[in-house]
C-alpha cells in the first residue's frame, strides 16, 4: 500500500497548495473591500467625487420648480404674452416593462402621430437614459389630454402632465419686438452644465423656454424670473421614494413688463402693411417711446414655442420678404430724399441762406459729371422751402457742397443716424454715416468730392433703419435729444431720464419742418395727395375726429419727408435710352419707398417713420401708409392717456 | 467483488444523528439565514414574499441533505458514473431542444424545484472524476491516458454548457473538475506546462491582440445573459454601494443603493453588495469569514476521509464551494467581469442553493463514514 500512501501524501500537500490558494483569493476580497473604503475617504478629503457623493447622486435629486415666465403688457396694460397650459406626455423607459415600443406606438395612435413621429420617438425613447422621463409630444390640446389620461392604466411608464408655456395671443403682430422663446438646444444645455451642474438640471425641465429673439431674448434674465427646487428621494426608476428631505426653494415669478406699445396701433399698423415688406414706427416725440414698432410680413412666434418643423422655419426663412427680418430696427436702407432734412440742417448750420435759390434744369454737373434730378426737365428756380417741397436733388447737391460732408455726416448723428439704440433688443442697426474719415478707412483714395452729392440727396454709402428715421423725425420736432425707449416698467427699471435738448437752432428746425409741412399740405408737394390725414379737431372734446364728422372744424395737419432708395444702380446707356419704369422691373429691383412725418402739426407730438421694401415711390406708397396709421393714433391719441403701472395691474389681480 | 471495511460503521439511527457534523449544519443555516435577513430588508417590512421563500426553500432542502447523508456513503460511488451520463445526456438533450427552440429551454421541471441539467453536472462531474481516480492505479497516473480521459470528462461538459451559453457555469465546472484532478496529483511538470503555454498567450491575446472593445466583447460572447445593461452598469453601482458603506455600513434596511434599485440583482448575484453596504466591512468578514469556517470543515473531512474516493469527493465540493464564493464576491467589487454566479445560500433561487446543498450532503455522508475506506478494487 505504498502507492496509497504516497497518493494520500501527495493530496494533503495539494490540499494544502489550495488551502493557500484560497486564502490568497479571500485575502484580496477582503484588500479590496478594504482598499474602496479607504480610496472613498481619501477622494472625500481631496474633495472628489466619493462613493459616497454618487450615492448622494443617485439619490436625490433636485426636481426644479420653474417660475411662470413674466407677463409683457402694452402701456395700457393689454396682455401681449403669458403662459397657457402645455398638455404633455412624458415616458420613463425603464418603466414600461419591456414593452416600450407597444407603449409608445399605443401612445402615438391616441394622439395621431404620424408615423414616422412615432417611429422617431420609439429610436429616440431607446437611446435616451433608462430612468429618465423623455417627452413624447406636448403641445396637445384636451382631448388628445384626456384620451391619454384615460388609457394611463394600461400603458406603463407614460406620464401625462400638464406644465406652463409661453403664448403669444395675438400671435404675428408682436412677433418682432417681443420676439419668442425656444427650448434650449443641447448645446446651451452642455454648456451651461459645464459652468454650473445646476443650471442643466433647469434647462432640462420640459417647462423650460428661453428667449431666442426680441425681448424674450434681451429681458431673459428678469422674464426668466429665478428657478426652485426640491431635493427629493428617488428610486432607481426615478420615482419620488421622499418629498420630505428637507431642503427646498421657491420659485420667483419672472417679471412682468410693460412696454410703450400701444396694443392697438400696432395691430392698426400690420394690418395697414399687409402683405408688403415693410417696417412702420411710431414714437412720442417728447420721450422717446416706441408706440409701434411694426415690420411685415409678421409670423406666428407660438410656432416657435414648441419647435417649429425645419418645412415650416424653411418656408419663412426663405421667403423673399423676409418675414423673420426685424426690418424695423435692424433693417438698414438708403434714406433717399428723407436724408434732405439732415443736409438741409447742416447747409444752415454751414451758413446758407435759406431764400437763396437754385436753378434746377434736371440735372447738376459737377467735375465733368451730370448729376441727375429725379424730376425730368427739372424744378426751376427753388430756394430751401420749396427744394425740400419738391424734393429738388439739384437745389441739395449745392446744399450738400455748401455744408460739406463732415458737417452732413455731424448733423446725422446728431439726429441719431448711425447709433445703435440700446432699447433692449437683440441686432439694433447702427447703419452707415459716411464721413470722410470712414470714406477713407474703406478705401485706398482719397475722399472723392462728388461723393458729398450723392450723400446730400440720401444716397451713396448711408444706411439707415426705420427707427431711425423716425428717432430723427422726433428730434428734429422736438428739439430734445431723445433716445427711443422700449420698456416702461420692468424688474428694478422705471420711469425715464430727461432728454438733453438738441444742438440745432430752432429757426433752422422750424425752416426744415416748414418745407416738411409743404411736402403734406401745399401745391407741388411730393405728399400732397398721400400727406392729407382728412382730420379735423373736434372744439369741444379737442379730439382728432373724421373730417366728414365736422367739415367745418379746424383741420389736423401733419408734416412730412418722402424719400425713394434707388437699389440698382442706374447706367448712362440706360439714361439715354430712358429710364426703366419701377413698374417693369422685378419686385427685387424696384426702389424702396420711405416716408417720414410728424403729426398734429400744431402741437407735434407722434413722429412716424415707414420704409416699404420695394415700394417703388415714397409719395404713393409709403406716404399714405404712414399717414393711415398716424390717423387712428391721432384720433385714438393713446399719448393723451395715462399709461398703466405695475402697481396698478398687480393691484388688480391681488382684487380678483 | 471484494468489499474491504476497516471499523463498522454506525449502525442505529440515533447513533449516526449524534455523529452527524452539526457544525456544518450550523453554519449553513446561518449563511442562509442572513439571506432570510436580507431578503426582508429590501420587502416593505413584510415576511412573504421572498424572505418565506428562501427560509422555506433552505428548510424543505436541509431536510433532504441530513436525510440522505444518513445513507451508506456507498451510494455516492456507484451514482458517480450513472449521474455523469445522465447529467451529459440531459445538457445533450437540452442543447438539441434549445436549438429547436431557439435556446428558451434550459431548464427540467422536477416537481416543486426546477433543475438545470449543467447544475447536476456541477456534482456529477466532482463525483465522476473522484470515482475515476479511485480506480486509476497511481502508478499509471504519468501516462498519457490517465492525463486524457479526465481532461475529456471535463472538456465535453463544460463545452456543453458554455454553448448554451452560461459562462458561469462552465467555469465552475471545468473548475472544480482541474481542481480535483490537481487534489488527484497531477503532476506539476504538466501543470507547469499548461500554465507555461496557456497563461502567457492568453495574457499576450488580452492584452496585445484584442481591442478594449474586443476585450468586453469575449466577456458579452462568452455570456451574454450575464450583463444586459450594458457592461459597467452593475458592477459601478455595486463600487458605489460598497465604496461609501464605510466599517459598519448603512444600517440594516439603510443602504440607499440596494433600498433604492440603484443596485440590480440585489437579491441575487449582487446579494454580497446589500451586505456590504447595510453592515459594512464588518458585514463583509462576517460572511467570508463564516465560508470560510465552513470551507475549513469541509477540507478537514476531506483529509479524514480514508478512501481515495472520499477524500476527493469532498474536496471537489469544497472547490466547488470556494470557486462559487470566490467569484461571486470578486465580480460585486470588481475584480472579474460580471459571469453572473450567485452567491451560494444567500442569493434567492434555488439552483445554487440545491447544488451546494447536494454537495453538501456527499460530505456529511463522508463524514458519518469517515473510518470506512473502500478498497480500491472495489467494483459495485
Amino acid at each position: 500500500m505504498s502507492g496509497k500512501r504516497d497518493l494520500m501524501n501527495v493530496f494533503n500537500r495539494r490540499v494544502a497548495v489550495l488551502g493557500a490558494l484560497g486564502a490568497a483569493g479571500f485575502g484580496s476580497v477582503i484588500v479590496r473591500l478594504g482598499y474602496l473604503q479607504v480610496e472613498n475617504t481619501l477622494n472625500t478629503l481631496r474633495g472628489k467625487t466619493s462613493y459616497s457623493d454618487a450615492v448622494d447622486e443617485n439619490r436625490f435629486d433636485l426636481h426644479v420648480l420653474p417660475p411662470p415666465r413674466g407677463i409683457l403688457y402694452d402701456r395700457f396694460g393689454e396682455v401681449l404674452a403669458n403662459t397657457s397650459p402645455n398638455y404633455r406626455v412624458m415616458v420613463v423607459p425603464e418603466a414600461t416593462q419591456g414593452r416600450l415600443e407597444d407603449v409608445l406606438r399605443q401612445v402615438g395612435a391616441l394622439l395621431n402621430l404620424p408615423e414616422d413621429v412615432i417611429e422617431a420617438r420609439i429610436r429616440k425613447a431607446k437611446r435616451a437614459r433608462r430612468f429618465d422621463s423623455m417627452l413624447v409630444q406636448e403641445g396637445l390640446d384636451w382631448q388628445q389630454f384626456s384620451a391619454v389620461n384615460v388609457f394611463l392604466p394600461e400603458l406603463p411608464g407614460i406620464k401625462a402632465e400638464a406644465g406652463e408655456l409661453r403664448y403669444y395671443p395675438y400671435k404675428s403682430a408682436f412677433a418682432h419686438p417681443i420676439g419668442y422663446v425656444q427650448r434650449p438646444s443641447q448645446l446651451e444645455i452642455d454648456r451651461s452644465e459645464i459652468s454650473n451642474p445646476g443650471a442643466g438640471i433647469y434647462l432640462r425641465n420640459p417647462d423650460v423656454r428661453v428667449g431666442r429673439s426680441g425681448l424674450e431674448a434681451r429681458l431673459e434674465p428678469s422674464l426668466q424670473g429665478v428657478a426652485g427646487w426640491r431635493k427629493v428621494e428617488v428610486n432607481a426608476t426615478g420615482r419620488v421614494v421622499s418629498e420630505t428631505v428637507g431642503q427646498s426653494r421657491k420659485p420667483v415669478d419672472g417679471a412682468g413688463t410693460i412696454l410703450t406699445l400701444d396694443g392697438p396701433l400696432q395691430r392698426a399698423a400690420m394690418e395697414r402693411m399687409g402683405g408688403e415688406s415693410a417696417a412702420a414706427v411710431i414714437m412720442d416725440i417728447q420721450s422717446g417711446e416706441v408706440l409701434v414698432l411694426a415690420s411685415a410680413p409678421g409670423f406666428d412666434p407660438n410656432a416657435f414655442v414648441n419647435g417649429i418643423g425645419s418645412e415650416e422655419f424653411k418656408t419663412l426663412n426663405e421667403n423673399e420678404y423676409k418675414p423673420l427680418f426685424h426690418k424695423a430696427v435692424t433693417g438698414a436702407y438708403k434714406p433717399g430724399s428723407t436724408f434732405k432734412i439732415v443736409t438741409a440742417l447742416a447747409a444752415l448750420q454751414a451758413g446758407k441762406d435759406p431764400a437763396e435759390r437754385h436753378n434746377c434744369p434736371g440735372y447738376y454737373v459737377y467735375g465733368g459729371r451730370p448729376f441727375h434730378c429725379w424730376k425730368k426737365g427739372g424744378h426751376g428756380s427753388v430756394d430751401m422751402h420749396g427744394a425740400l417741397k419738391g424734393s429738388c436733388n439739384v437745389y441739395f447737391f449745392q446744399a450738400a457742397l455748401r455744408a460739406g460732408q463732415d458737417r452732413i455726416a455731424a448733423m446725422a448723428r446728431a439726429l441719431g443716424f448711425g447709433t445703435a439704440f440700446d432699447i433692449d433688443l437683440p441686432a439694433v442697426q447702427a447703419g452707415i454715416v459716411p464721413d470722410q474719415a470712414w470714406w477713407e478707412s474703406q478705401h485706398d483714395d482719397p475722399f472723392p468730392s462728388g461723393m458729398t452729392l450723392n450723400t446730400g440727396i440720401g444716397q451713396g454709402d448711408l444706411l439707415v433703419s426705420p427707427l431711425q428715421l423716425s428717432v430723427a423725425t422726433a428730434r428734429l420736432a422736438s428739439g430734445m435729444a431723445i433716445e427711443p425707449i422700449l420698456v416702461r416698467e420692468t424688474l428694478g427699471r422705471s420711469g425715464t431720464t430727461a432728454p438733453r435738448s438738441l444742438d440745432v437752432p430752432k429757426e433752422h428746425r422750424d425752416i426744415v419742418l416748414a418745407g416738411m409741412y409743404a411736402v403734406c399740405n401745399e401745391p407741388g408737394g411730393t405728399a400732397i395727395s398721400g400727406g392729407d390725414l382728412q382730420l379735423v379737431r373736434d372744439p369741444s372734446s379737442g379730439r382728432a375726429v373724421p373730417l366728414e364728422q365736422g367739415p367745418g372744424f379746424e383741420r389736423v395737419r401733419m408734416a412730412g419727408k418722402t424719400g425713394t432708395a434707388q437699389v440698382r444702380v442706374i447706367s448712362a446707356a440706360e439714361r439715354v435710352t430712358g429710364v426703366k419704369r419701377n413698374e417693369d422691373l422685378r419686385w427685387g429691383l424696384r426702389d424702396h419707398a420711405l416716408f417720414i412725418c410728424v403729426a398734429p402739426w400744431d402741437k407735434p407730438r407722434y413722429a412716424c417713420a415707414v420704409v416699404v421694401e420695394h415700394g417703388m415711390a415714397g409719395s404713393r406708397v409709403a406716404a399714405p401708409m404712414a399717414r393711415d396709421i398716424l390717423r387712428v393714433a391721432l384720433m385714438d391719441d393713446p399719448l393723451g392717456r395715462t399709461p398703466t403701472t405695475l402697481a396698478q395691474i398687480q393691484g388688480k389681480g391681488r382684487r380678483a | 467483488m471484494t468489499l474491504q471495511i476497516n471499523n463498522p460503521r454506525p449502525t442505529s439511527l440515533a447513533d449516526r444523528l449524534r455523529k452527524m457534523h452539526w457544525l456544518i449544519i450550523t453554519l449553513l443555516c446561518a449563511l442562509a439565514a442572513i439571506g432570510v435577513l436580507m431578503h426582508f430588508s429590501v420587502t416593505d417590512g413584510s415576511w412573504t414574499g421572498r424572505p418565506v421563500d428562501h427560509a422555506t426553500r433552505f428548510g424543505i432542502i436541509l431536510v433532504f441533505v441530513i436525510g440522505i447523508s444518513l445513507l451508506d456513503s456507498r451510494i455516492w460511488i456507484a451514482l458517480a458514473y450513472p449521474l455523469y451520463v445522465l447529467a451529459l445526456v440531459l445538457l445533450i438533450g437540452v442543447e438539441l431542444i434549445g436549438v429547436t427552440r431557439l435556446g428558451a429551454q434550459r431548464w427540467l421541471e422536477l416537481g416543486p424545484i426546477g433543475l438545470q441539467p449543467s447544475e447536476l453536472m456541477k456534482i456529477a462531474i466532482v463525483l465522476a472524476l473522484a470515482r475515476y481516480y479511485q480506480n486509476l492505479d497511481p502508478r499509471r497516473t504519468g501516462q498519457i491516458l490517465p492525463l486524457l480521459t479526465p481532461i475529456v470528462m471535463i472538456g465535453v461538459p463544460t463545452a456543453l454548457v458554455m454553448h448554451q451559453p452560461d459562462l458561469g457555469t462552465a467555469l465552475l465546472i471545468a473548475g472544480s473538475g482541474f481542481g480535483l484532478m490537481f487534489l488527484a496529483g497531477l503532476r506539476w511538470r504538466y501543470i507547469i506546462a499548461a500554465a507555461a503555454v496557456a497563461l502567457p498567450s492568453a495574457i499576450y491575446a488580452y492584452f496585445f491582440v484584442l481591442q478594449t472593445y474586443q476585450r468586453q466583447r469575449v466577456v458579452t460572447f462568452l455570456d451574454p445573459d450575464a450583463d444586459p445593461l450594458g457592461a459597467g452598469y452593475h458592477q459601478l453601482q455595486s463600487r458605489i454601494a460598497i465604496g461609501s458603506a464605510g466599517l459598519f455600513g448603512q444600517g440594516y434596511g439603510e443602504g440607499p443603493q440596494s433600498q433604492l434599485d440603484f443596485l440590480p440583482e440585489k437579491h441575487t448575484d449582487f446579494i454580497f453588495t446589500m451586505i456590504v453596504e447595510e453592515f459594512g466591512l464588518f458585514g463583509a468578514f462576517l460572511v467570508v469569514g463564516l465560508f470560510v469556517w465552513l470551507l475549513t470543515l469541509v477540507m478537514r473531512v476531506s483529509v479524514q476521509a480514508k478512501s481515495l474516493f472520499a477524500r476527493l469527493a469532498a474536496g471537489g465540493v469544497g472547490i466547488t464551494i470556494a470557486l462559487y464564493v470566490l467569484i461571486n464576491t470578486s465580480m460585486v467589487i470588481g475584480l472579474v467581469p460580471v459571469v453572473g454566479i450567485p452567491l451560494p445560500l444567500l442569493s434567492f433561487g434555488g439552483t445554487a442553493m440545491l447544488t451546494i446543498m447536494a454537495g453538501v450532503a456527499i460530505v456529511l455522508s463522508i463524514h458519518l463514514n469517515r473510518d470506512a475506506s473502500t478498497s480500491r478494487s472495489f467494483v459495485w
